[in-house]
């Protein structure tokens, strides 16, 4: 028995002897191969380099990506360098794919999707002096991509697009005698279109006329996007520190609850549909057949509204000149859509950048910054902006181009325009905003005994609570 | 052993207790038992077992077993080259989790924890293979021996593999099988249940170190005061939801298919087309389907404004139970094509002479239904039943695309429709919880593992298999 | 069913069983239908519908669901979701009656452990699972690789074997018995005598193997990334908001194989035992 027993622990005694033994010795030797990298944007171009862009669905569909591989391709040609689509979903996630080499090299997406990478170094910080579109593109845009990490302050994006929200309404559908009824300020400008009170006033009249078939204003309430910007408007914030301190929490701030009455107040001038998100993509057809009379939505999908309209038999003339895009209306100060005595202020509303990023994981960092300096070159954006309908960040395009571009760069330069915030725990704020939103655009629709949000108070306690999820969201099970 | 123990199950439950009793006064006979051959091998065998035993296959090789003593030295060598190779430092980094931060920015490629837990849990199998196929191999050189001392011819290397076609044909069938469940379903498994003793989750991700934290996490699930009432009243609703869900398809899907095998129903394909229709579409399309249907502005509610009603809330943040019944209904709507489809292929099956039987004795449609239609069909599809239980049990999809986003007074971060997988979804997911998340559903684990396997082992099927065999 | 002589008892039975039979297909339908009429909208959103009809019809999101494919490219998407969908369901239904089979005509030491095993397996919430699936797919380098999808469909299935067994715990054993007394081994009594027996079972699970790669969403998105191996899901939910009438027609045709899967194996659905020569 005992040699038995011997020959048994000698064979154990062995394979546990080699696993011990390789793995301190591989531990080690990994310890010791680890040492201090070097910055990789060297200036230098890297030949042969074969680029992955990622770039939005809009992009790919309108042939503008093609365009810009195109012109990309031919000028960087001598270099030996190709950018060519990624082909991957314009979501994707960095942090999940880039890490195994299954993402893109450049990626462009909206600032909180691309600054949600920087805790994880997915991406890399630009080096300032290279970046050719720095003078030209405003302070506030380059916020959305600055971040400090290990004590220095890092750019990590280059802003192309910003994203604003627009009135559209349809000026065929303005009362005959505007002029003389709906023009106080005689501006030549509708009231109904420069201040909410007067827009829930119509929208009223509308509704009312039509026997609950056709609205002034309309839509969803249910995305934060949105509607949170009713609560900037009154001194209502997302984070604390310009957006930048997730322990501060601000959406029941200041007088933000009078933000939460005007959504009441205009959700009652509409139907059930601003409860859920039945409008959203309803909102095309129902403009173009003049169910409603004005909408909120971003500028890039302007040519949906075209479509719609010009499906419905309008020439392009006509839409060009009845279907009108304006600045969000002004808000009262009285937060009381019904009374409009204490004058009005700016409505503020969320908005975005989007922008091109370098992946860490790239193989040629350098000729990633030049296709992202290319592709943010006067040029491109002003053909992205021709093709696609965009609002571009770079200040000399936009006011070459003019009109809606310069108001929305002129609003995010004055603070009307609150960017996403572009910290990690952005991701948490939603639910909790899209469960309240939803919750007080019911409200007008509760039986009277159910009313849950007909007092100030309420509206101020439930976005209290709205501020307690989120941080419940981000903080109570952190370790 | 368990032969016995199967016999003892026919004559009928007696008591779970006196059954954990007599499984553990058992015990010590059957660990006896287990290292009986042991101790045998161990005493009794010769220098070409040892030989076995010193290194896989070399007894095999003396004793001229050629082919099974190849196969033998080539596993062992294969083990020892991978142990050699990465197995060892798995090994390692399985405790380590890893040391070296990695910096994509400078290039600095580091330690991935998960990927060194995963590839860790993999060198942790691949030893215990290893460990079964070495005794495995000891085992084969005894009995060899044995054959040997007794003259007898030892088995051909043919005969044991014309075995594997019939009398150990469950070994070759299995073998495959038990491969893919191992990597692809019980390999994650250990690994989200290890997941739960580390502190994986919100800013702890790659390239950031992960640590164990061994019991932390449950730890900070039983002192947070929010957690007790919505895991409760999420439990309550998510038992109520599995038990009509289930009973629902089930009864369903069983009524369907017995009113389209009624003689007098022509056409039977062309009726059952459309319930397949109902099939064929990709469930999450549906939902959306469904969602769409019984928004605000969709065909349901257009349908009642028309008619000069005002528009119903059916999904909406108030909607509580009749978002619930359309959950139900939705579901129901999924599942009893397939739960109809299952009962006419076992009805298909079933003995009709029990019905001539029936008939003659003058028993009436509704009795043969239950004295004989409805045993057999439970009888046959008693598992199945109870995996539907837990796939509604966990149903992630029907609350999810029919109203998702939304957290609810009184639950933390969850809806009054969601079930404990939203719950845990909202968590682990939405909010990056991975550790808690998992810690979370190690819990529901075990309570719905406990009632489901109380119920299977109770179950005809189970202790009566042969019943119609 | 007994057989009455009073008949107009049993012209009324007749009549509810096709009252409920109607009932219950218009159920199933109505949503179908609803879709179909969507896929048939010449406007993309579903809420330009008049009640419960699309405001006008025409066939251009089929026309352009198979043409206009250089973002969306539906006739590729099919052809691997079909590819996939064989593939597992070939493998999955082998992997799964051979299991069935075992378990429940032999008789070994962990076969019972095994039993309670599996049950218990299917408890553990799959979404939790699916980050250390993707970890390790991207170890075995099975990312953006239609073999590496195939390999966990097919993989995946056993795990229901439960269902199969319970129908071969149906089926006499005085059959194989019978079998092995004229000298066959356990291997050739499945082929020739148990399986086409349980051709039913085949086809059942022929298609809900089939189905399951066919409509599912979550381990595509996960596993293939690059646009051009999409599935037919993933595909579908990618598209934008706008397209409703585009997703609509996809969902449609979605449906087309597996009904023509039906129509071509549904007479062996129905035709087990009791069609057969074999009673105990």
């Amino acid at each position: 028995m005992g040699k038995n027993l011997s020959a048994v622990v000698a064979h154990i005694a062995v394979i546990v002897a080699i696993i011990i033994t390789l793995s301190f010795a591989g531990a080690f030797a990994e310890g010791a191969s680890a040492g201090q990298g070097s910055d990789r944007f060297t200036g230098e171009l890297e030949e042969g380099a074969v680029l992955r862009i990622l770039e939005n669905d809009t992009a790919i569909k309108q042939g503008y990506l093609e365009e810009l591989l195109d012109a990309f391709n031919a000028e960087y040609a001598e270099y030996g360098i190709t950018a060519v689509d990624a082909n991957m979903d314009q979501y994707t996630d960095l942090e999940n794919d880039g890490p195994y080499g299954y993402g893109p090299d450049v990626l462009y997406q909206a600032n909180d999707r691309i600054m949600r990478y920087v805790d994880g170094r997915h991406i890399m910080p630009l080096p300032v002096d290279s970046i050719d579109c720095l003078d030209v593109v405003g302070d506030q845009a380059w916020m959305a991509y600055s971040a400090t990490t290990d004590g220095q302050a890092n750019i990590f994006g280059v802003p192309v697009n910003i994203q604003g929200p627009l009135l559209y309404y349809r000026k065929d559908l303005l009362p005959e005698n505007w002029e003389e009824e709906w023009d106080d300020d005689k501006n030549g400008v509708p009231d109904m279109v420069e201040y909410w009170t007067d827009l829930y006033r119509f929208s009223k009249q509308r509704k009312e006329e039509s026997g609950g078939k056709q609205f002034g204003y309309m839509r969803s309430f249910l995305e934060p996007y949105f509607s949170v910007g009713y609560l900037y408007s009154y001194g209502g914030y997302t984070f604390g520190n310009n957006n930048t301190d997730p322990s501060d929490i601000g959406h029941s701030a200041g007088n933000a609850e009078l933000g939460g009455r005007v959504i009441r107040q205009l959700a009652s001038v509409m139907d059930e549909r601003c409860i859920d998100d039945s409008v959203t993509t309803g909102a095309y057809s129902a403009l173009a057949s003049g169910e409603f009379f004005a909408t909120i939505t971003t500028p890039d999908v302007y040519t949906m509204f075209v479509d719609e309209m010009k499906a419905d038999g309008y020439s392009d003339e006509y839409i060009a000149e009845n279907l009108v895009t304006a600045d969000i209306p002004k808000l009262p100060v009285s937060g009381d859509l019904e009374d409009e005595s204490q004058g009005f202020i700016e409505s503020k509303m969320m908005g975005g950048v989007n922008g091109y990023a370098i992946s860490s994981y790239t193989d040629y960092p350098n000729a990633a910054l030049a296709f992202v300096n290319f592709a943010t070159s006067y040029e491109m954006v002003s053909r992205r902006n021709e093709l696609l309908g965009i609002v571009p960040a770079r200040s000399d395009v936009a006011s070459d181009v003019g009109g809606l571009s310069e108001v929305i760069n002129a609003n995010l330069e004055e603070g009307n325009i609150v960017v996403m915030p572009s910290i990690k725990e952005n991701a948490q704020i939603w639910t909790p905003l899209q469960t309240f939103f939803q919750d007080i655009a019911k409200d007008p629709y509760r039986s009277a005994g159910e009313y849950k949000y007909d007092t100030l108070e309420k509206i101020k306690a439930a976005l209290v609570n709205v501020d307690q999820q989120i941080y419940d969201a981000i903080f109570t099970l952190r370790g | 052993m368990q032969e016995a123990q199967t016999t003892k199950e026919r004559k009928g439950f007696s008591g779970l207790g006196r059954r954990i009793a007599a499984y553990f006064k058992a015990l010590p006979g059957r660990i006896r038992e287990k290292f009986a051959l042991a101790r045998e091998i161990l005493s009794q065998g010769n220098g070409k077992v040892r030989a076995s035993m010193l290194f896989m296959g070399a007894g095999q090789l003396l004793y001229r077993q050629w082919a099974k003593g190849i196969l033998y030295v080539l596993v062992e060598i294969a083990f020892l080259m991978y142990f050699i190779l990465r197995g060892a430092s798995d090994l390692l980094g399985f405790f380590t989790l890893g040391t070296v931060e990695s910096n994509a920015w400078y290039g600095i490629e580091g330690d991935n924890s998960v990927i060194m837990m995963l590839m860790g849990i993999l060198a942790w199998i691949a030893l215990l293979f290893y460990a079964v196929l070495y005794i495995a191999n000891i085992k084969d050189c005894y009995a060899i021996q044995c054959a040997a001392d007794t003259l007898k011819a030892p088995k051909s290397f043919k005969k044991e593999l014309s075995e594997l076609l019939d009398k150990k044909f469950y070994k070759t069938a299995l073998a495959l099988p038990i491969v893919g469940v191992s990597v692809f379903s019980i390999l994650p498994i250990i690994f989200m249940i290890l997941i739960a003793f580390t502190n994986y989750g919100g800013d702890i991700v790659p390239p950031a170190l992960v640590d164990w934290v061994w019991f932390d996490n449950f730890g900070r699930i039983l002192t947070l005061g929010q957690f007790a009432p919505t895991f409760f009243k999420i439990f309550g609703w998510n038992i109520i939801w599995a038990v009509l869900s289930t009973a629902l398809n089930y009864f369903a899907g069983l009524g369907l298919a017995l009113l389209l095998n009624k003689k007098c129903v022509k056409g039977k394909t062309f009726w059952r087309l459309f319930p397949i229709l109902a099939y064929a579409v990709p469930g999450f399309i549906t939902l959306i389907a469904f969602k769409y249907m019984f928004s605000y502005g969709g065909p349901i509610n257009q349908m009642i404004v028309d008619a000069g009603g005002t528009a119903i809330g059916f999904l909406d943040i108030d909607a509580k139970w009749t978002a619930r019944i359309i959950g139900l209904f939705a579901n129901a709507w999924l599942n009893i094509p397939s739960s109809m489809l299952l009962a006419t292929g076992i009805l298909s099956n079933m003995n009709t002479d029990l019905y001539e039987a029936a008939r003659v004795d003058g028993a009436s449609a509704w009795k043969q239904f239950v004295k004989i239609t409805l045993p057999y069909v439970l009888f046959a599809t008693m598992p199945v039943l109870i995996s539907q239980f837990i796939a509604n049990f966990n149903n992630f999809g029907i609350f999810y695309f029919l109203r998702g986003g939304l957290y609810m007074e009184g639950y933390f971060l969850a809806s009054d429709t969601d079930l404990l997988i939203n719950w845990l979804y909202n968590m682990s997911i939405d909010n990056n919880y991975y550790s808690i998340g998992a810690a979370i559903s190690i819990i529901i684990f075990i309570v719905t593992s406990v009632i489901s396997l109380a119920v299977y082992v109770l179950s005809p099927s189970y202790k009566q298999e042969e019943t119609y065999q | 069913m007994k057989k009455l002589k009073i008949k107009p008892q049993k012209l009324f039975n007749v009549a509810i069983t096709y009252l409920i039979i109607l009932a219950v297909c218009f159920v199933f339908l109505f949503p179908i239908l609803w879709l179909v009429l969507a896929s048939f909208s010449k406007t993309g959103s579903i809420y330009s519908f008049e009640g419960f009809f699309p405001a006008e019809l025409s066939l251009d999101s089929f026309k352009r669901l198979f043409t206009d494919t250089a973002l969306y490219n539906y006739p590729r998407w099919f052809l691997n979701t079909l590819f996939i969908a064989l593939m597992s369901s070939l493998i999955g239904t082998s992997l799964t009656i051979l299991t069935a089979y075992v378990m429940s005509r032999f008789r070994f030491k962990t076969r019972k452990a095994m039993m309670k095993m599996t049950l218990i397996l299917g408890m553990f919430p799959s979404f939790m699972t699916m980050t250390a699936v993707y970890l390790m797919m991207t170890q075995f380098n099975l990312i953006n690789q239609q073999w590496g999808l195939i390999l966990i469909y097919s993989a995946g299935a056993p795990m229901g074997y439960l269902t199969q067994k319970g129908f071969f715990d149906t089926i006499p054993s005085s059959i194989d018995e019978a079998a092995r007394i004229d000298g066959a081994s356990n291997f050739k009594i499945f082929v020739r005598i148990t399986l086409p027996l349980a051709a039913p079972m085949i086809v059942y699970t022929l298609l809900s193997s089939f189905v399951w790669p066919w409509s599912d969403f979550i381990l595509p998105q996960l596993l293939l990334k690059n646009k051009d191996l999409y599935t037919v899901a993933v595909g579908l939910m990618s598209l934008d908001d706008t397209e409703f009438s585009r997703f609509a027609a996809g969902s449609v045709f979605i449906a087309v194989p597996i009904v023509v899967f039906y129509f071509a194996l549904s007479k062996f659905l129905i035709s087990g035992l009791s069609a057969g020569a074999v009673k105990q």
